[in-house]
């Protein structure tokens, strides 16, 4: 009998849940007319999953200032969809999917991740919508992008002479790299690798290892057995935290420089490792200008303290706002014909502004402007790419990051 | 919202396919496969690198037999695994698997996988729909891998992988083959896994390693599991049910806006698994458990015929 009602339970649950699927499906016919969707894939669970809620706030931000402010196109105010990729491309790609299709969305952005953008570039263009993403690896502008694809990121091939200078300008000469093998890291390689021979570098060893091992030992012996200078680890969150516990057992002595996806990870690195491991590593990651106004007064806007360092929410800030001033510049919202806009707003010549509100109305009087975003000075070439990206060089000292430096 | 329905659809058909090899290796001949991601992304990038030169059924075809031969050397394990070993050594070829795809790169594009695969039937679809020839092509696999399955387990080859399930030292005292049988069963299942990870490259038109993680052989147990162990029909509403279950959470924070993104994303993969959990104490023979069939369905009657 129990069985039976179970069943009988089961039934009326999907049974439900169908039912309340199908207005929503109407409701968001219904608001096309009035309101501009766009919509963000953001990690929220898996192992990339700290980065989403930062990254959802601060679009979130945006979207309401703007509004606020009265929208854009005459009035209509922006509504934002988020969707999990729970850091899965499989799950990223029908998210995208969802995005698309359920809610109409006209920019698919946020993607922290490369193989997730990746896997969700092709229906993205199909459909004909803009795609941004916060992640770095070559492939995602590479080929075909019909103009619709921008980073809002580094690409990896930056990175890479990015901490060859920081090598060099720490003196170390003989340098072993130990590394993820994934989409985002590989691409970096080669190009570490032109800039150490260009700086007078050596590189002794180059360990390759996969993600989710069980353990790096042997990979830590070999690329800080030989006992390099500096060890140049290219790695993630999780992988990074396993690796120095090894180094610090192992009493290397190889100053480590981390990447800031590892390293810093928004603070998460320091959360997982007790201090005297942590003390003296190096790292680096594209980095806000810190220093710049524009940074600063996002910084105020989330709501945390002075001189946090914030990766990618300035990412997405910087995505909802170029979307807005791009669709009131093009007058439209057709993915195709805003996408144009984008250079036009973003990249000099023009009066550099950084308040989105302010833009908004200067690009309604026809001024020509360059918007200054949170993350970066938001230019790009023509292919997508962003330029003017600069790196920020940090140590570890008794538990907390110091700057030392910003690379350009 | 019709395009989102076919990818789920597709995605749903994906599962399909996995789940019913693993079924009839694990649920029909009681062979415990913890590989099965291996032998999809051994089918997908198959079909991805044979594709451009074979054309795509060359390539699917490709995928099916590869997985087939690689299943066979598995299976061919067993001579000497129990039941319980040849999950380890399951286990250990999917890692192999996953690790050769990422660092092989001269061939499998290594951590930057493989984009632009070539898909089925592209002429005859409508500029930028292509949803509209996919869909029923993937609906088609999942019907004929149905059918073939189905009917072997119908046939007599399916009773004697049955008896050898529940009782392989009462089977072999009776004369039957137990290895090759064995072998037979995991060779068929690991053809159908191939079927379905060419699907996923079909599909995604770009693979890379990260796709191929272990869940996707936690969903073709939990299919399997949720839609009762050995019986095909109940496979299909199981995998259906699994995956619309999963995406069909991703609207409750549209409708309840009180939940937050990642709230949301910790709750929908928590409720899965407790709906997993309820499933196995409330109806652990699953939503529709396999038939008891009697031997009067298989033997005439006296008056012969029915």
């Amino acid at each position: 009998m129990t069985n039976a009602k179970a069943l009988l339970n089961r039934r009326h649950v999907v049974a439900g849940l169908g039912l309340s699927l199908a207005p929503f499906g109407r409701s968001a016919f219904a608001q096309g007319s009035s309101e501009i969707p766009i919509g963000m894939v953001l990690p929220f669970s898996g192992a990339t999953g700290p980065y989403g809620p930062d990254m959802k706030k601060a679009a979130e931000l945006v979207v309401k200032i703007v509004n606020d402010a009265g929208g854009i196109l005459g009035g209509r105010k922006l509504r934002l969809y988020v969707e999990d990729s729970e850091s899965n491309p499989t799950a990223g790609l029908t998210g995208a999917r969802k995005l698309l299709d359920v809610n109409k969305v006209e920019l698919v952005g946020g993607f922290w991740g490369s193989p997730i953008a990746l896997a969700a570039k092709p229906i993205i263009l199909a459909a004909n919508k803009v795609q941004m993403v916060s992640a770095s690896a070559n492939g995602i502008t590479d080929g075909d992008t019909k103009g619709l694809v921008y980073r809002f990121q580094a690409k990896s091939t930056q990175w890479g002479p990015a901490g060859a200078r920081i090598l060099n300008s720490l003196k170390l000469k003989k340098v072993a790299l130990l590394a993820q093998q994934n989409p985002f890291v590989i691409s970096m390689i080669e190009p570490f690798k032109a800039e150490m021979a260009k700086l007078g570098g050596v590189v002794t060893e180059t360990v390759l290892y996969n993600p989710d091992q069980a353990s790096y030992r042997s990979e830590v012996e070999k690329a800080f057995g030989s006992e390099p200078d500096g060890v140049f680890c290219l790695s993630l969150l999780t992988d990074f935290v396993a690796i120095t516990k090894e180094v610090y057992r192992g009493g290397f002595k190889s100053k480590i420089l981390g990447l800031g996806t590892g390293a810093d990870a928004d603070g998460a690195y320091l959360r997982s490792v007790p201090p005297e491991v942590a003390e003296g590593i190096h790292h680096v990651q594209p980095a806000p200008p810190l220093e710049s106004a524009a940074y600063k007064k996002f910084v105020k806007l989330m709501g945390a303290p002075e001189g946090t360092a914030f990766l990618f929410a300035g990412n997405t800030h910087d995505q909802v706002c170029v979307t807005a001033l791009a669709m009131e510049h093009a007058k439209s919202q057709e993915g195709a014909a805003w996408a144009k806009s984008i250079r036009e707003v973003c990249n000099p010549p023009g009066e550099e502004v950084d308040d989105i509100v302010k833009a908004l109305e200067m690009v309604r009087a026809g001024k020509k402007i360059n918007f200054v975003g949170a993350g970066a000075s938001v230019d790009f070439d023509e292919r997508g790419d962003q330029l003017n990206r600069s790196f920020l060089h940090q140590v570890i000292e008794k538990g907390k990051n110091r700057i030392i430096e910003v690379v350009t | 919202m019709i395009a989102y329905l076919t990818t789920l659809i597709v995605l749903v058909s994906v599962a399909a396919l996995v789940g019913l090899a693993l079924n009839f290796q694990w649920g029909v001949a009681g062979l415990v496969n913890f590989g099965v991601v291996g032998f999809v992304a051994l089918g997908a990038y198959t079909a991805a690198l044979l594709s451009p030169p074979l054309g795509w059924v060359g390539g699917m075809i490709a995928a099916a037999t590869l997985c087939a031969i690689a299943s066979t050397f598995l299976a061919l394990l067993s001579i000497r695994l129990g039941d319980d070993y040849l999950a380890i050594v399951t286990i250990g070829f999917g890692e192999i698997v996953r690790i050769l795809l990422l660092n092989e790169d001269w061939l499998t594009g290594g951590a930057l996988g493989i984009p632009n695969i070539p898909r089925p039937f592209v002429s005859l679809a409508p500029a930028g729909n292509y949803d509209v020839v996919l869909l029923p092509f993937a609906l088609l696999l999942v019907a004929a891998v149905y059918l073939v399955l189905e009917t072997l387990v119908r046939s007599p080859f399916g009773r004697v992988l049955r008896a050898v399930r529940d009782d392989a030292t009462a089977a072999s005292a009776l004369g039957k083959p137990v290895l090759l049988l064995r072998v037979k069963a995991f060779a068929i299942g690991g053809a159908a896994m191939g079927v379905a990870g060419s699907l996923h490259a079909f599909y995604l038109t770009y693979i890379d390693p990260s796709q191929f993680t272990s869940i996707i052989t936690a969903y073709a147990f939990m299919a399997v599991i949720a839609g009762g162990r050995g019986s095909n029909t109940g496979l299909l509403i199981g995998a259906g049910t699994i995956m619309t279950l999963i995406e069909a959470t991703r609207f409750l924070k549209d409708v309840m806006q009180v939940i937050d993104g990642a709230q949301l994303s910790a709750l929908r993969l928590g409720a899965i698994g407790l709906g997993i959990v309820l499933l196995l104490i409330l109806r652990p023979q699953g939503l529709l458990p396999e038939p008891h069939r009697r031997a009067r369905e298989f033997f005439p009657t006296e008056k012969g015929g029915q």
